[in-house]
């Protein structure tokens, strides 16, 4: 069963993490809100999770060593402890909980990932329109140059190209400098 | 279009993977041999992967948002403990059992003071039973003398007190308090038996009564004087009386040359005196009387109190003025005086009478 999704999850089938998704939130809900946390505690760390868990998946060295429910709970209960030690809540050892999982390998990982996230959203924010979107459109939405430059009016594809290219280097540039 | 910028049109290709496999090879030598380029390759490599991965994990978000409102649309998830995360929710049963062991406490304790009081009440009681004994008793004494009516009702002719011959012709001494309401009066000994007395005067402002025997009978010389001159403090002193059927001894000494509160007509002495010792005769080492027993303070122990005989003599005197039948000679000699107590005693109790009281309700 656990197999089955994530080879699913690995084609990135929508309707498969939909139902996972849904499978395991009470789970992570009674694990935060009975240990004075909110509603919205909960979702947030558990989307945290299921991220964690679907950007595992898509690497390809991945293999699942327990079920995808003790994984997510894991994940869970160790950012959950992470946040009520930053509310001074929690002073037990977090680091000497469940090592079994590597967990810790996860964590950093997760935090790595969160991390670069939070960077290029700045840089993203710091370039402004229409760098951003043109950036965007080419190397995530996939567009091609013909379509960029249909989409912002160029007269040609060059143009585009060389917009596209200056972006990049300011793009390059806030991504890089907070690294 | 420069050359960076080519490079730029490579790099983008080769990391989408559309590069004509030739130019990728060409692109992974010079990686190879030129580090600067390697590194400006990789650089842009990861820019283009972090941009990639932000994308992704953008568009996750968002999905998992719809999710989960979807989720919350479709059934609204109800935490097995519904918390809001506050600390309230948290600490409720420990709040609930520091609040159980406060109220235990609290209603124990109060449970135990109650006891404790109940207990201390109790003693109190107790004790003011006794005082109440006591000052029944004292009533008793004085309304032996003075004959109440409660006394009477329960128990009439039946309440006693204590009286002494101060003349030869049958005049005695009581306390005023013995005989006031009295119907009738009688005197006993077991000497002389029994008379009928009646009260010839009175003086209830220093408790001092005097008796007259109805039948004249003369008894004989009086051994014993009455005492002009107040005793003195620390005076060994002695008593008779009849606080039961029988004739009562009691010794002591003057504590006090006043009485209860401060009162200048009465001696405060440390002789054991009882109900029924109102009116007895209080004397010293001679033989001769120095007072007359009127009564105790209750809550002190060992503390009488008796009439000074100077003031005997005075209210004595005032009965003499009046016109008696029979006139009322005072005792000029004490005989007594070279005698031992026992023999002084052994006298006197032949002139120490039982006063008994008789009431008719």
């Amino acid at each position: 069963m656990d197999e089955l999704i994530v080879s699913e999850i690995r084609k990135k089938n929508e309707v498969v993490l939909r139902e996972l998704y849904k499978m395991h939130f009470p789970m992570v809900m009674n694990l935060v809100c009975s240990n004075s946390g909110t509603e919205q505690e909960a979702k947030d760390i558990y989307q945290e999770a299921v991220i964690a868990f679907y950007e595992r998946v898509q690497q390809e060295h991945f293999r699942l060593t327990c079920r995808i429910k003790t994984f997510l709970y894991a994940i869970c209960r160790r950012l959950w402890l992470k946040r009520l030690s930053e509310k001074k809540r929690f002073h037990g050892n977090i680091d000497e909980t469940e090592t079994f999982l590597q967990i810790d390998d996860v964590m950093l990982d997760m935090d790595e990932r969160e991390k670069q996230f939070s960077q290029m959203s700045k840089a993203l924010d710091g370039l402004g329109e229409p760098c951003r979107s043109i950036i965007e459109d080419f190397y995530i939405r996939d567009l091609s140059m013909e379509a960029i430059r249909d989409k912002f009016g160029y007269t040609n594809a060059d143009n585009a190209k060389n917009q596209k290219y200056k972006c990049l280097q300011r793009l390059k540039k806030l991504f890089f400098e907070n690294t | 279009m420069n050359s960076e910028q080519t490079l730029y049109e490579w790099i983008d290709l080769y990391a989408k993977g559309k590069l004509p496999a030739d130019e990728t090879v060409a692109l992974e030598q010079r990686m190879h041999t030129d580090s600067e380029f390697r590194h400006k390759v990789e650089q842009q490599l990861k820019l283009i992967k972090a941009l990639h991965e932000y994308g992704e994990r953008r568009e996750l978000k968002t999905n998992l948002d719809d999710i989960h409102a979807e989720l919350e649309k479709e059934t609204p998830v109800v935490p097995i403990h519904k918390t809001t995360g506050s600390t309230w929710k948290k600490y409720w049963p420990m709040t609930a059992v520091a609040a159980s062991v406060a109220l235990i406490s609290i209603v124990g304790t109060l449970f135990m003071t109650r006891d404790l009081e109940t207990k201390q009440t109790a003693y109190y009681k107790e004790l003011r039973r006794n005082v109440d004994q006591i000052k029944k008793s004292q009533s008793i004494m004085m309304k032996d003398i003075a004959a109440t009516k409660e006394k009477g009702k329960i128990l009439p002719g039946n309440y006693a007190g204590t009286g002494f011959l101060i003349s030869a012709n049958g005049y005695l001494a009581t306390s005023y308090h013995v005989v006031k309401d009295a119907d009738s009066i009688y005197i006993e000994n077991s000497t002389y038996g029994s008379f009928k007395a009646s009260v010839v005067s009175s003086d209830p402002a220093n408790d001092v009564s005097i008796l007259k025997i109805d039948s004249i009978r003369l008894i004989g010389a009086i051994p014993f004087t009455i005492a002009k001159v107040e005793a003195n403090l620390a005076e060994d002193v002695y008593t008779l009386g009849f606080p039961r059927e029988d004739i009562v001894f009691g010794e002591g000494s003057v504590s006090a040359l006043t009485g209860y509160k401060q009162n200048p007509n009465a001696y405060q002495i440390s002789v054991p005196v009882n109900p029924g010792n109102s009116g007895g005769p209080l004397l010293n080492n001679k033989g001769d009387l120095i007072g007359m027993i009127s009564g105790i303070q209750t809550e002190t122990t060992g503390a009488a109190f008796a009439i000074k005989s100077t003031k005997l003599l005075n209210v004595i005197d005032s009965v003499k003025t009046d016109s008696l039948l029979v006139p009322l000679i005072l005792p000029k000699q004490n005989s007594l005086k070279n005698s031992s107590r026992v023999q002084q005693v052994k006298q006197w109790t032949d002139y120490v009478f039982i006063v008994r009281i008789y009431k008719n309700n």
